[in-house]
């Protein structure tokens, strides 16, 4: 037993590991191939972007691309930045000047904060709800859970931040609408996020809850006397906990990178927004290093979830049965 | 297992909607007969009324025939991305769990690779590649979506392709494509039915995303997602503004997850 | 002892009730203090700490000054210098520097310091690259010179932009880019988290009165729709960069002061005048009178005033020539116009003389909200007049980039006339011999580069002045190099409990140091 699992845990780390490689190749050459192919000047770009629309101009550029050698061979620039990534310095923003580990870090603290926040939340709203719409279906609660399920796959977060930005913040006084140093300013941001995750946290709880108490260990369990919470309790919800952790991990990506639009409207400095701007001042090492740290807390998250499948489900100790 | 009437009722009801969704993007903008880009100024931001029944824009544009040009390009083109998405995705899918050892290990690696490199890097470098193009921003979106397709195909399809039935038909001497035919792709197109219109919605809320953050805006042309971003600045003045595309797509979406009952996918 | 405000312990309560877990994941929520910082919101993020790039928010913040100040109609003003005078033949120019001024690390403001910070941003895009700078030096403990190849009376202008303000010789690194922040403002950073929050608080070592608000915080938010409802939910103080529908909702509230100035900037259409029907006056002509400025002005910006009948508006005083025919819309003189010029209108638009149609783009950018609006309107009504024109919205910086590449048609653009206080500066970049990046394209007139050079040149009294003013205007308004369509008012929402504010018309501060909490 104890030789399967240690097993089944170096095909994980290695899967990951693997990821992790393939995620630093893919990003390298999608950069490198971004500054040949995009359209426009870059120094052009890198100035706008460094002195706003009144300044930007011939001159204003043309000193751009002296100062950060923009004439260069494209090779010339690629082999440096490959040195720069095997010495793990993501070099420096071409747009402020500053490092790229010390900005990363900076949104990544903010990005991560919210992250955590919005799960859990989800998690508290989701996951109950689910339960209750499975065990009565077409009751109250499963009624609740699709009407919110339908109207928050057609509501664009924008619309959804705002409106919780005047209920909380503007009528009721008890959160700070956007983000401002002080305390208390994650919650709008995070709860914006957390109602789309929990309703898809809820519809796929729902069916796997159902699915568990057909299934045969649950009838075992009743037929053996266990009350119907009992049962739900001990067997069904356990099970249930695999297809729930699953669906996370493929949607965990929209708290990675889902969040721009949310970043923007609460002023929230996360890793999203620093990728946009990047994108548009084509600040490259800036998008490497966000598109970078974006790929790693995904491919971390991910890590996370299938040691929790792991340990949850002794199926999938197998080899050979370890993705689904 | 015999559907009970409830279930149908509902089935019936969410085919009835989409329905009337397609009649009204196929149809409205004829019916309606009026020029969604005539502007007046000095009717700007009217209620709805007896002329402009869901009222009109800042512009003075006439919502209604806005939103039905819009519900056709919109639609049309979402289901196009969510569609080039799926085909690869299917595809591959497929080719995983027959194929199984080195292919599939591979694929799943590919697979992985692409969902740790953020979607929206992809998309905005699609976008920046031919600014203000539509068909752009829907390549980057089927570029970030096909791994959904990719992962549920070859979830389904590996017991069906390991099941009895087709070890019989391949017992018997049935060629791959028969077996293609006959037993996967009926086991495949209500997962795929159920997940098309909802990757179509998504594809227009990912474009009213961009659309928040400065990208993909080509005025004047009507379109679902630039409209929520040109309606939200007056999300207190004229609330139905922003109202009508939003409910126009929860309409959608409540009738594909009607139709889709409980098979649905999340 | 600090007790915890009412709202901040509903805030404790609602955090206590059931959300404990999350407590976990997120900093804890601290105690209020006694009085909170000042928070001033805006859309401009810092995007580096050159002076040229945001050093806009630091001279606004007044964490650091510039060598001279100006008053609201542009006038010169002492800063750091108390006093300047000029040689006879505009050439030299001597600085004496403000005796007690101290920067925030307790050393004394000398003209060393002043003329390194100077030298620093003589390169593009800083301001001072404008000038026919020689040399710039000390020559005393207190006593700066600067040296000019000609003369140049912008020059105080010049010196009056943010790009141009004084740093402490701590702020650099050897190689001269600068390190952090310190100024000899009132006020010095406290916190600097790039790009979107600085906080600042009173400088133990400003030789001036001490300011009535003791901290201040400054942030970035991107969208209008935020800012307008940090204000209004009591969070925000001072909320700039306001939209039009957001000003809307808040006058209906009531429960802010919205204060507001027109600053001048107006919103023009560039066109390359050497491009295919451009070329033509008339076309340029036509392509003005098609436009409905009230129209935009009322229904788009909610404010008819902004409609632009002339390039400058009339708050800037000196510039604004009463006397010009107004621009606006006339159909029926478009048409002549155009036919005069042997066009002719078919179904799809007018076509010359060859039957070749006339298609032109219109190149714009987000950054400024109103813009793309404003490209739409304006297609509509080029349309309806006959004009097939199509939108392309992009970065900011394809528009210098077309300018350079003469790849340029039409650009709509809000350019700010009054970058340094004085719009000589800006105008003589814009419309000089070569034309400008944000000015004429492909267009020059002897009458407007000699109104300029004289201008420039200086020396000039009060009439002639307003002769070279009215000259140089004249011939814009008439030969439209550029389109103006409207102006600009800067609307920003006051706390109620907020005194003694208001809005510097030039932009260039956010004059903190006259305001005080409400008692």
């Amino acid at each position: 037993m104890s030789s399967t699992q240690t097993s089944a845990w170096r095909g994980l780390l290695l899967r990951r590991a693997i990821q992790v490689l393939a995620l630093l190749l893919i990003i390298g050459s999608v950069c490198f191939l971004m500054v040949r192919a995009l359209p426009g000047d870059m120094a052009m770009r890198i100035a706008a972007s460094r002195y706003g629309y009144d300044f930007v101009g011939s001159a204003a550029a043309s000193a751009v691309a002296q100062e950060l050698q923009l004439q260069r061979p494209l090779w010339q620039a690629w082999l440096e930045w490959l040195g720069q990534l095997l010495r793990l310095d993501l070099g420096q923003s071409l747009v402020s000047g500053e490092a790229v580990w010390h900005e990363m870090a900076h949104h990544l603290a903010a990005s991560l904060d919210l992250a955590v926040t919005t799960l859990i939340l989800a998690m508290l709203i989701g996951l109950p709800l689910g339960v209750a719409a499975a065990v009565r279906p077409g009751g109250v609660a499963d009624r609740i859970a699709l009407l919110f399920a339908v109207v928050l796959r057609a509501t664009p977060a924008f619309l959804l931040g705002i409106l919780l930005m005047l209920l909380l913040a503007v009528h009721w006084g008890m959160l700070p609408a956007a983000h401002d140093d002080q305390g208390g300013t994650l919650w709008l941001p995070a709860l914006t996020l957390a109602l789309g995750l929990a309703a898809g946290l809820a519809r796929i709880s729902r069916s796997a809850v159902r699915e568990a108490l057909a299934s045969p260990a649950c009838e075992f369990a009743r037929s053996k006397g266990l009350s119907d919470f009992q049962a739900l309790l001990r067997h069904a919800l356990p099970l249930a906990a695999l297809p729930v952790l699953a669906y996370l991990g493929v949607h965990l990506v929209l708290l990675v990178e889902g969040t721009v639009v949310v970043e923007s409207l609460f002023a929230w400095p996360g890793v999203g927004h620093a990728l946009v701007h990047a994108v548009f001042a084509r600040d490259v090492p800036v998008i490497q290093g966000a598109a970078l740290s974006m790929g790693l807390l995904f491919i971390l998250f991910n890590l996370l979830l299938d040691a929790l499948m792991l340990a949850i489900d002794p199926r999938q100790r197998k080899p050979g049965a370890s993705d689904a | 297992m015999p559907e009970t009437f409830s279930a149908r009722l509902a089935r019936h009801c969410g085919l009835g909607l989409l329905i009337l969704i397609a009649c009204f993007a196929l149809l409205g903008p004829a019916l309606i007969g009026i020029d969604p880009a005539t502007q007046s100024l000095g009717d700007s931001l009217l209620p709805p009324g007896a002329s402009h029944w869901l009222g009109t824009d800042v512009y003075g544009r006439s919502v209604l025939a806005r939103i039905a040009h819009a519900a056709q390009l919109s639609l049309g083109l979402a289901l196009l991305a969510a569609l080039s998405a799926a085909l690869p995705g299917v595809l591959t899918g497929v080719t995983a769990s027959w194929c199984g050892g080195r292919i599939e290990r591979g694929l799943v690696m590919l697979a992985d690779a692409c969902m740790a490199v953020p979607g929206l890097l992809l998309v905005l470098l699609f976008a920046a590649i031919a600014p203000g193009q539509y068909w752009a921003l829907y390549i980057g979106l089927a570029l970030s979506l096909w791994v959904e397709y990719f992962r549920v195909t070859r979830a389904a399809s590996r017991p069906i392709l390991h099941g009895d039935a087709v070890q019989a038909s391949r017992l018997l001497g049935f060629g791959k494509l028969y077996v293609l035919r006959r037993h996967v792709l009926p086991a495949l197109t209500p997962l795929l039915a159920t997940l098309l219109p909802l990757s179509a919605a998504q594809a227009v809320l990912a474009l009213a995303a961009l659309g928040f953050i400065g990208v993909g805006l080509q005025p004047p042309t009507p379109e679902l997602g630039v409209m929520m971003i040109e309606f939200f600045p007056f999300y207190s003045e004229a609330p139905w503004l922003i109202a009508a595309p939003v409910t126009l797509l929860i309409l959608l979406v409540l009738g594909m997850m009607l139709l889709a009952g409980d098979k649905e996918l999340t | 002892m600090t007790q915890p405000e009412p709202d901040g312990l509903r805030r404790r309560l609602l955090q206590g009730a059931g959300l404990g877990a999350l407590a976990l994941a997120c900093p804890p929520l601290r105690a209020q203090p006694a009085v909170k910082p000042l928070l001033i919101v805006s859309s401009w993020e810092i995007s580096g700490l050159a002076p040229a790039a945001s050093g806009y928010i630091f001279t606004r913040l007044q964490v650091t000054e510039t060598l001279l100040d100006a008053q609201d109609d542009g006038t010169p003003k002492a800063a750091l210098a108390a006093s300047w005078k000029v040689s006879p033949d505009g050439l030299e120019w001597h600085f004496e520097l403000r005796p007690g001024a101290r920067f925030h690390d307790a050393s004394p403001v000398t003209a060393q310091a002043v003329a390194r910070s100077l030298n620093l941003a003589r390169t593009p895009p800083g301001v001072l690259s404008m000038a026919p700078i020689r040399s710039i030096e000390a020559t005393g403990e207190k006593q700066l010179r600067i040296r000019l190849s000609s003369p140049y009376m912008p020059l105080l202008s010049l010196l009056a932009h943010s790009s141009t303000m004084i740093l402490a010789p701590a702020s650099f690194e050897a190689s001269g880019t600068v390190r952090e922040i310190v100024g000899s403002g009132p006020y010095r950073i406290s916190k600097l988290e790039a790009p979107h929050q600085v906080e600042t608080r009173v400088s133990e070592h400003y030789d001036g009165p001490r300011p009535a608000i003791a901290e201040v915080r400054y942030m970035a938010a991107g969208r209008a729709e935020t800012r307008s409802l940090m204000a209004e939910s009591g969070q925000a103080d001072l909320a700039y960069n306001l939209d039009p529908a957001s000003i809307t909702r808040l006058r209906q509230r009531g429960s802010v002061n919205i204060a507001s100035v027109t600053v001048p900037r107006t919103v023009v259409i560039n066109l390359n005048a050497a491009f295919s029907g451009l070329k033509d006056l008339r076309v340029r002509q036509a392509l003005s009178l098609a436009i409905d400025r009230p129209g935009i002005a009322r229904a788009l910006l909610r404010d008819p005033e902004l409609a632009a009948s002339q390039l400058m508006p009339p708050t800037l005083a000196g510039w604004h020539d009463a006397s010009l025919p107004p621009l606006q819309r006339d159909p029926v003189a478009l048409k002549q116009l155009m036919r005069e010029g042997g066009w002719t209108l078919g179904t799809e638009g007018w076509r010359d003389t060859q039957g070749q149609l006339l298609r032109l783009k219109l190149q714009t950018f987000p950054d400024r909200p109103e813009l793309p609006v404003i490209a739409g309107a304006l297609q509509a009504q080029w349309r309806e007049a006959g004009f097939a024109v199509s939108v392309s919205i992009g970065n900011s910086g394809d528009i210098p980039l077309a300018h350079r590449d003469g790849s340029l048609q039409l650009a709509l653009a809000a350019r700010n006339y009054a970058i340094v206080p004085d719009p000589t500066a800006t105008l003589a970049q814009d419309f000089g011999p070569q034309g400008g990046d944000w000015g004429a394209t492909n267009w020059s007139s002897p009458v407007a580069v000699d109104a300029l050079q004289r201008l420039v040149r200086g020396g000039l009294d009060k009439a002639q002045l307003a002769a070279q003013r009215k000259r140089l205007l004249q011939t814009l308004h008439d030969e439209l190099p550029l389109i103006p369509v409207c102006w600009y008012r800067q609307n920003v929402a006051v706390s109620k409990r907020l005194e003694g504010v208001s809005l510097d018309p030039l932009e260039r501060s956010f004059r903190l140091t006259g305001m005080r909490w409400k008692a």
